[in-house]
């Protein structure tokens, strides 16, 4: 069983949880400004490593709240989650 | 019209017929009214406020139970379930918005969606463990400890409350009836 460690709820199954994409991206402060060409990046160009990665994860099962976690896309080794908002670029 | 919603389920036949073949009961808490709870626990009042009208503390620590009057369930950082009984709920629920009227909080009453069980039983912990990921080993899932997760694939709010083998399972009231199945075929 893959446990991921939901930072309210201590480690749970796998299946209580639902995958939200890359953590970490930050909504341009001005859309209006952007080119096309960075407007696409924004939205659709995710960095995809082979390593650490950021990524958004939801509780869905269990207290419902949205939070980041560091997960090594290789061995799937989750090396920390942590409550959006503390931290997600240290 | 909420009796009408609040009586809307067949489960007592089947949990009389089930229960004479079984040593596991199951009683269904008609008595209970649900208020959900939300707001800001860094909000200057909002703590203070809740717990003086509902008359005992908030849970703070995730899955925990606070059991008093009423019994309220951590549902997460922001949100609390609090079972109390059905003739008081509704009272509880406009007492709650006043006191919470200047604050970002919400009260919900959501008896007419969920129903409470009471699963009693030497083999409780076992039948549970049984569609549950949750770790049931009664030196984990200690009396005052609650969790929202999936039983048989059902969505359900548990709680270890009254007693060692004595379990309250909160579940959507249109998946009661799949959940009694579910529980008859593995208990």
């Amino acid at each position: 069983m893959f446990l991921i460690e939901c930072p309210w709820c201590g480690e749970r199954a796998e299946t209580e949880f639902s995958y939200g994409g890359e953590g970490g991206i930050t909504r341009p402060a001005e859309p209006d400004k952007l080119s096309d060409a960075e407007w696409a990046n924004y939205l659709f160009m995710r960095t995809n490593p082979r390593g650490a990665h950021q990524e958004l994860w939801n509780h869905a099962q269990g207290c419902r709240r949205w939070f980041g976690v560091e997960r090594d896309t290789v061995t799937y080794h989750i090396s920390r989650s942590y409550v959006l908002g503390d931290g997600v670029k240290d | 019209m909420t009796e009408w919603h609040e009586k809307r389920h067949g489960l007592e036949q089947r949990i009389a017929d089930w229960t004479s073949r079984t040593g596991f009961t199951i009683s269904v808490r008609d008595d209970l009214g649900h208020l959900n709870l939300r707001g800001d626990l860094g909000s200057p009042g909002f703590l203070a406020a809740a717990e003086e009208t509902i008359g005992q503390p908030l849970p703070q620590a995730p899955n925990t139970i606070s059991d008093g009057d009423s019994t309220i369930f951590w549902l997460g950082p922001d949100e609390w379930l609090i079972l109390t009984p059905a003739e008081k709920a509704a009272n509880l629920a406009d007492q709650l918005e006043s006191s919470l009227s200047n604050q970002h909080a919400a009260t919900n009453n959501v008896s007419g969606g969920q129903i409470a069980l009471t699963l009693t039983g030497e083999r409780v912990r076992e039948v549970l463990a049984k569609g549950c990921a949750l770790d049931f080993h009664p030196q984990v899932f200690t009396e005052g400890r609650c969790a929202q997760s999936g039983l048989a694939r059902a969505n359900v709010t548990i709680g270890s409350i009254g007693g060692d083998n004595k379990f309250l399972v909160i579940v959507r009231r249109s998946f009661a009836d799949y959940l009694l199945a579910w529980l008859d075929g593995v208990a």
